[in-house]
């Protein structure tokens, strides 16, 4: 059987894409992640108290809210509350996290895939008007970074936020620096993302398709006015029906995790069902963001696609209306910090307890079980892992679209790196 | 654009690259030819400066790595995977490798190899740049160089916590209490081993309430020895300063989320690590 195999890049960790086919037909469309390291397997035996700084190192490029859900499923198993003023400084914390993480995907990621016939190989080839585009993402991107570094105390790997609250406040000068920092970034942002918008036009109409739009089921921890903190997953139906609503230690009723024979990452399903989670998850959820700036381009989105929409490259744009509203809510919460305790007591136990936080690429779920303080199964339920069959699907539909019985159109290696950057999976995550 | 420079992420958790993306000051001052995670390109392509980060553990981080070294002038080890192997080396603990490889039979992806390398395990390395990640400053330092900076001894002294009499009788958990914001966390029972730390990162985790992991690995006089004498190095500032036992502090000092960092120098090597190779 002829297999084209696609490494990708542009894409958070090692992966590739490989297509068979039998007499010009498309048989299969998947995604390998080819790197492993094992946490499950060497965290056990491991003290409890030292995961909320090993599982960061699953990724350099979400270890926050890697971090803040080992913190949280350790707190319900030491049955500790954290303060509210605690709570609000890893709410600035996540908010880094996707400012961070949206920046990146949007302008390293994908904005060099539109320009032109066939896009360009990054973002520092921009020409002409563009030529600086690349100097001011990463100035957005880095207020993303900085906020995680005023919030968690390192700006990778944070360590601010531990069991039972955080270890000190925020410097009062910081937080005022960054406040300005922010204001000055906020309309750098908005102007990178309209420019992104025309560009985005400009492959729409190059292309005549934004993708696999099939009605699909959706899945996020979110409700209006949140920072992707976490609460209870939602499901959303094809029909934009909310269909669930449940707590993280309940996840196994409603997800199952199955593993990929030809990869390193597991894939997750709902009932049965594929699913998607990530930006458009979130936006197909939540009609309305709760900034202004964010609802004025959501209206805009919703009155260009309808609400829910399906095709996948609106994932892209998705995420922009995210930067926009994190950035907003970054900067209305940085206004006035609480006072107050920082840090509830409690006593370690063992037991087995969940954690979830929404993060960028949708619920990410921790779950630990401790006997004599030691770790004894660990348990990450990652949501790149809930992407993995929406994305293969997608993969299809953009094989089916360029694979001819009697030739291959070449833009299928183009389309096949924009369905995947779509979905902006995180592979070091999906495997860990 | 003179003097291109590779980045080659075996490995790891793109933390470092996520730093290098931060310290955006090298734009416009040199080229980037390589790095898979924000730029596509088909080929290796030579370069001055190759920076690897994270640690040998599939078949095909070792062919990457012997193809690209192949090509580059300088090699920069960058951060803990890279240098010892970092967080992923605790896979390789009796206890856990059993399982880790039956568990992981999966087919048509590259191999786990039988057992986890640091970079300089498979091809020279010229120098390291230490840290999980490196601080932004650092990557510049490596990129550019300058021999008028100087970098902080030890991470105490960038910690800028004061010492007091306070001699505290037992450990306390890492992430136990509340710390006092001044006081040097040794004086209140934690167990930081900022003193003996490589210096540089500007002590962000002790200034924000949490003890020094070693991130950064040793200081200078300690980079060719072994960790045995590092440990004793922390043994005698927990003596000096406080009454824990010395069983106690010799118990936690084993501890995975330290011995992830503290055996990052002269216990990996199979060539001699110098202190003047260490950024």
């Amino acid at each position: 059987m002829p297999t084209l195999t696609f490494p990708l890049s542009r894409i958070e960790g090692h992966a590739q894409i490989i297509i068979k086919l039998t007499a010009g037909e498309v048989q299969h469309a998947t995604l390998q992640a080819t790197e492993l390291r094992g946490f499950e397997y060497f965290l056990q035996g491991v003290p409890a108290e030292q995961l909320p700084i090993i599982v960061a190192r699953i990724c350099g490029v979400c270890s926050t809210a890697h971090h803040l859900a080992a913190i949280k499923a350790l707190e319900a198993i030491y049955q500790v509350e954290p303060p509210p003023a605690a709570v609000y400084i890893r709410e600035l914390l996540m908010l880094g996290q996707l400012i961070q993480n949206q920046a990146t995907s949007l302008f390293l990621f994908t904005m060099p895939d539109f320009p032109g016939s066939e896009g360009l190989p990054s973002m520092f080839e921009f020409g002409g008007d563009d030529a600086n585009i690349a100097r001011r993402a990463l100035e957005v991107r880095r207020v993303g970074t900085e906020l995680i570094g005023l919030a968690g105390g390192q700006f990778i790997h944070p360590i601010r936020a531990v069991t039972g609250g955080v270890s000190s406040p925020l410097p009062e000068d910081g937080v005022r620096a960054l406040r300005e920092r922010i204001a000055s970034v906020l309309p750098l942002a908005c102007e990178l993302f309209e420019r992104y918008w025309e560009l985005f036009q400009g492959l729409h109409d190059r292309i005549g398709t934004l993708g696999d739009d099939t009605p699909s089921h959706y899945l996020a921890s979110v409700e209006e006015g949140h920072a992707y903190y976490g609460g209870n997953l939602r499901v959303l139906d094809p029909d934009g029906v909310e269909q669930a609503s449940f707590a993280p230690h309940e996840y196994q009723r409603y997800l199952t995790e199955q593993p990929v024979e030809n990869s390193y990452s597991n894939a997750t399903l709902f009932n049965g069902h594929v699913m998607r989670a990530n930006s458009l998850a979130r936006l197909n959820l939540l009609p309305r963001l709760g900034t202004p700036i964010a609802d004025i381009y959501m209206l805009r989105f919703q009155r260009e696609w309808g609400h829910p929409a399906h095709a996948i490259l609106l994932f892209d744009l998705a995420r922009g209306i995210e930067l926009v509203y994190c950035l907003e809510k970054a900067l209305e919460m940085l206004e006035h910090i609480p006072d107050g305790e920082i840090k509830a007591p409690y006593t370690p136990r063992d037991g087995e307890g969940c954690g979830v936080v929404e993060a960028p690429r949708g619920p990410l779920i921790h779950h630990f079980n401790v006997v004599n303080g030691l770790v004894e199964k660990a348990r990450f339920i990652i949501p790149t892992q809930h992407n993995i069959l929406a994305i293969e699907q997608a993969l299809m539909v953009a094989a089916r679209r360029y694979v001819h019985g009697d030739r291959i159109d070449l833009e299928l290696e183009r389309a096949v790196g924009r369905v995947v950057r779509a979905f902006d999976p995180c592979i070091s995550c999906a495997t860990h | 654009m003179p003097n291109p420079f590779g980045v080659l992420q075996l490995s790891g958790c793109a933390g470092c690259e996520v730093a290098l993306l931060d310290a955006q000051e090298w734009i416009g001052q040199r080229r980037l030819a390589y790095m898979p995670l924000v730029l596509t390109a088909d080929e290796f392509p030579p370069v001055d400066t190759l920076l690897v980060s994270g640690a040998v553990r599939t078949d095909e981080d070792l062919y990457r790595l012997r193809a690209a070294s192949k090509r580059a002038g300088e090699l920069i080890a960058v951060g803990t995977c890279a240098i010892s192997g970092g967080v992923a080396n605790l896979g390789d603990r009796d206890e856990v490798r059993d399982l880790f490889f039956s568990a992981m039979e999966r087919r048509h992806v590259p191999r786990l190899l039988p057992k986890l390398r640091p970079v300089d395990a498979i091809v020279r390395v010229d120098r390291y740049l230490p840290g999980c990640p490196p601080m932004p400053h650092l990557f510049m330092l490596a990129l550019f160089g300058s021999p008028d900076t100087r970098l902080a001894a030890s991470v105490c002294i960038d910690c800028g916590r004061k010492k007091t009499k306070e001699r505290p009788t037992q450990l306390r958990g890492l992430q136990e209490g509340l710390p006092d914001p001044g006081i040097c966390l040794i004086n209140q029972g934690y167990l930081c081993i900022g003193a003996s730390t490589r210096g540089g990162c500007q002590a962000p985790c002790t200034k924000a309430g949490n003890p020094c992991v070693g991130c950064r690995g040793p200081s200078d006089s300690f980079i060719s020895r072994s960790s045995d004498e590092w440990f004793n190095a922390i043994r005698k500032v927990f003596l000096r300063m406080t009454d824990i036992p010395s069983e106690e502090i010799e118990r936690e000092l084993h501890a995975p989320h330290l011995s992830l960092f503290v055996f990052q120098f002269a216990d990996y090597t199979v060539t001699t690590r110098r202190p003047e190779q260490v950024l």
